[in-house]
């Protein structure tokens, strides 16, 4: 027998003659963790592909102080109680985490299971239900989706405790079908009946999970062709087994880190990588990131930022010190506070990102990000310039655009660069133009 | 291609009546005739404004069955008392909340239409608000809604300018969406404005100039995501500047109330005397949800429905405007006949919806669906939604409905003819 060799969309990227480019190294980055700075970049181009995702895959080990600052925000939001204080703890992480790939699979699970504090009201229970996202950020998907149930902070969200053996709530059960599991149209309105029935009693008392046996309905019920006297973890493994399931989470990755609109065929692929891999998703995203697929041209500027990869991203690339609290403030305006997702949808991202009115905020980000330090203060310039030998208009036009731009930069696009940057009075004024226009495009929302 | 898009409107004196004509480069123009995209142009410079009501809105305690025992039965706490109601005819009447709405019925500028919504209802917020925005209850299609779809059929919006607008959202509804129409959304109308970049007033200004070219370049992929960012960020520079012009000039001719609802058709108001083209508007009154103690709430909602509108109109006729205006008001569905254990109202299915302004064919058209014959226990439909947006679209704005709608949509008698 010769062994097959996989020639699907998962099968590894082949970076051909001319190898590992610069570019292919800041597509990883920037979809892997919130945006990356010229140094990000250099660093994974000199590693190489293996060892860049090797570091992103594989747990590393935090920086003490890191870790000092992290545990400082971390007492502020239990201290206060506050959304904003929640907030800055876990931009925090995002921007600073020697860890940034669990950071963005951990806001995945925070988008799937969204819950808001707008109604749980108790940071505590937000930070546990976030621990949790974080401890199986690469992990176990089955193993969360088993805890999520019995999660405080979810019981309250989805009014575990009005689920009563006499006066089943459906809350919980039919969004653990329709928007934590298997998605509509893999599930009817009978076998949400039947599922509220095997969550009955799944109650919350002092901050923690109370299995209220009085209230349990014991009886026998048939959720998705089964019949039984299921309980809620029974539901659960009926879901898990449920074909639907792995392409569910299959199409959540690749709408996350590769393409807004996959095929019925990508799809797939990566369910049966899901399914050989029982769910647990370090192997399968370090298969897809690694994948033809991933570095195709398709996918290359082919999705539209959210505000976290937007503003995190830029001041990852722009910014020295990036300030929390206008931080967390600007997400919210753009339509991203975190713990406080709109619905229990979460974040539906792609296209609904953009209306005129967050275009013009984020175009107004830009303004704020080159002329004042309200984020924090915007990176050398003059160091920048004399460091890469930016000396004409072109060449940094060239710099900015590839340290910035997913998408190789457009001719007539160029040229009106290049015109403006040639009509400013010296070279400071020059990048801070470039860099507000830069960051106002159209394509500086791709990624 | 960005400095041709220009609309002129030339006032033809009389009622306000506008006559629009369209420039735009030829080549493009035979392309879109090619297309067979001309259809009836809106030429009578006419405005619909959509008042969307979220959250599921009692229609069984907006337009009263007050005749019908069976509505007090069904509702021991929450029902109105027969001798506070405002009655429209010997069957129903309005809230007694909504007297300026009466006053616009007895005032012949109220079309109130009964038994509307589609079958087999849906009962979630999330996809009844869909099938309302999109007009494809059997789709689960979200790529575009019936107005988004509407705009396409016309040159003029896909010319550019801003053919609509929705105002006091975050996101654009679903209903304004289309893949190639871009309608603005407007949060607030005083954070609408577009920063200044660095440097001086020269440096800025070529800045801004730069970016308004670049956004116009048109994208390799036509329908592609860049394509999609481009036309936004041309749409939001444009109006920028446009509503940044028209905003100067109005002086209210009427006293609104100190509501959400108000505020927004103040700004509606003043953008329709600014006469930028726009002919849909787009506004939204949250908080229908009424699932426990009722009452108040949706009191309160009522009122601010219907002030609100009252000094819309009131304003608009003040500028000799109102004649070109019609509100059309919507809710995802109604709420259950039965009241509930907590003095609320669960969701439901059928119910009214008001279109309302000079240009109205006024009373009550269609027999409140029966309180007996139910489906699931709630009202039973005997009016498609679409046969309303129908008339809107067809007999009110002047854009062929089937296209936008499909087939077999008879338009509700609602408008003047």
């Amino acid at each position: 027998m010769i062994p097959t060799v996989s020639a699907g969309p998962l099968a590894p990227h082949d970076f051909g003659p001319a190898g590992w480019s610069p570019a292919d190294a800041a597509h990883l980055l920037r979809r892997a963790q919130y945006g990356a700075s010229a140094l990000d970049i250099n660093r994974a181009h000199k590693a190489g592909p293996l060892a860049t995702l090797e570091r992103l895959c594989v747990p590393q080990p935090e920086e003490p102080q890191f870790e000092r600052e992290s545990a400082l925000l971390r007492q502020t939001a239990l201290d206060t109680g506050s959304t904003t204080n929640l907030q800055a703890w876990w931009l925090h992480r995002m921007l600073h985490s020697a860890n940034p790939l669990v950071e963005k699979m951990t806001f995945l699970w925070h988008n799937l299971f969204a819950t808001s504090n707008d109604k749980v009201k108790d940071a505590a229970l937000m930070l546990a239900q976030n621990d949790l996202f974080r401890a199986q950020a690469l992990g176990d998907y089955a193993r969360l989706l088993h805890q999520i149930a019995r999660d405080p902070a979810m019981l309250i969200w989805l009014d575990g405790n009005a689920n009563r053996r006499r006066h089943p709530n459906e809350n919980f059960a039919r969004e653990v079908m329709e928007l934590f599991s298997l998605g509509v149209g893999n599930y009817t309105e009978k076998d949400i009946q039947e599922a509220a029935r095997c969550f009955t009693g799944w109650h919350m008392r002092d901050g923690e999970f109370w299995f209220n046996d009085i209230q349990h309905d014991t009886g026998s019920k048939t959720v998705l062709g089964s019949t039984g006297k299921f309980d809620g973890d029974a539901v659960i493994d009926i879901c898990l087994n449920q074909p639907a399931c792995p392409r569910f989470i299959a199409i959540r990755l690749l709408k996350t880190f590769v393409i807004p609109e996959p095929d019925s065929k990508t799809i797939q692929a990566v369910a049966d990588s899901i399914t050989k891999n029982k769910f647990i998703l370090r192997p399968v995203l370090r298969e897809l990131l690694a994948s033809r697929l991933f570095f195709s041209p398709q996918t290359r500027a082919a999705i539209i930022k959210s505000p976290l990869d937007l503003v995190l991203g830029t001041q990852r690339a722009l910014v020295s010190a990036p300030k929390l609290e206008p931080t967390a403030k600007c997400l919210d305006d753009l339509g991203q506070a975190l713990f406080m997702p709109p619905t229990v949808k979460g974040w539906e991202g792609g296209r609904l990102w953009i209306s005129s009115t967050t275009y013009l905020l984020r175009a107004n980000f830009a303004t704020e990000i080159s002329t004042q330090p309200k984020y924090g203060p915007l990176i050398d310039l003059d160091a920048q310039s004399s460091q890469h030998q930016l000396d004409t208009p072109a060449q940094a036009v060239d710099h900015y655009a590839r340290l910035l731009l997913a998408a190789e930069l457009d001719a007539k696009l160029k040229t009106r660069l290049v015109s403006l940057a040639s009509s400013a009075d010296s070279p400071g004024n020059r990048d801070r133009g470039l860099l507000h226009l830069l960051l106002a495009l159209p394509e500086y929302q791709l990624m | 291609m960005a400095g041709n898009r220009r609309i002129f409107l030339t006032r033809c004196g009389t009622a306000g009546v506008a006559s629009v004509g369209v420039s735009m480069p030829g080549i493009w123009r035979s392309a879109v005739n090619a297309a067979g995209l001309l259809g009836m142009p809106n030429t009578k410079g006419r405005v619909l404004v959509v008042v969307e009501m979220a959250g599921g809105n009692d229609g069984l305690n907006t337009v009263i069955p007050f005749a019908d025992d069976t509505y007090y039965k069904a509702r021991p706490v929450l029902a109105v008392p027969k001798d506070r109601v405002l009655k429209l005819n010997s069957a129903v009447a309005l809230h007694p909340k909504l007297g300026d709405l009466r006053t616009l019925f007895d005032d012949s500028q109220v079309a109130v239409i009964q038994g509307v919504g589609y079958p087999k209802p849906d009962r979630s917020h999330f996809r009844s608000m869909d099938i309302w925005h999109t007009a494809r209850p059997e789709s689960v299609d979200l790529r575009d809604g019936w107005l988004g779809r509407a705009l396409e059929r016309d040159p003029k919006a896909l010319a550019g300018g801003v053919p609509a607008l929705a105002l006091g959202s975050e996101k654009l509804p679903l209903a304004l969406l289309s893949g190639r129409v871009n309608v603005p959304n407007v949060q607030s109308m005083d954070a609408y404005k577009l920063l200044p970049g660095p440097g001086d007033q020269s440096a800025q200004a070529r800045a801004k100039q730069t970016l308004r070219e670049v956004v116009a370049l048109k994208a390799t992929e036509a329908g592609g995501e860049l394509d999609f960012l481009r036309r936004t960020a041309d749409v939001t520079l444009t109006s920028v500047d446009r509503l940044g012009e028209v905003a100067k000039a109005y002086k209210s001719g009427a006293t609104y109330p100190e509501t959400g609802l108000a505020r927004k058709l103040q700004v509606v108001a003043r953008l329709i005397a600014g006469d930028m083209g726009t002919q849909i508007f787009y506004v939204s009154l949250g908080g229908f949800d009424t699932h426990s103690r009722q009452q108040p709430v949706h009191e309160l909602l009522l009122a601010e429905l219907s002030g609100a509108i009252a000094a819309f109109l009131k304003d608009l006729k003040s500028h000799k405007l109102a004649d070109r205006v019609m509100v059309a008001t919507f809710s995802e569905f109604g709420r259950r006949v039965d009241e509930n254990g907590s003095l609320g109202t669960d969701h439901g299915a059928a119910s009214q919806m008001f279109c309302i302004g000079p240009g109205v064919k006024p009373g009550v058209t269609g027999a409140h669906p029966s309180l007996t014959d139910l489906v699931d226990g709630d009202l039973k439909h005997h009016t498609d939604f679409r046969q309303v947006y129908a008339a809107l679209l067809q007999n009110w704005l002047g854009y062929p409905a089937e296209p936008v709608l499909g087939k077999g949509f008879q338009p509700v008698d609602c408008v003047k003819g």
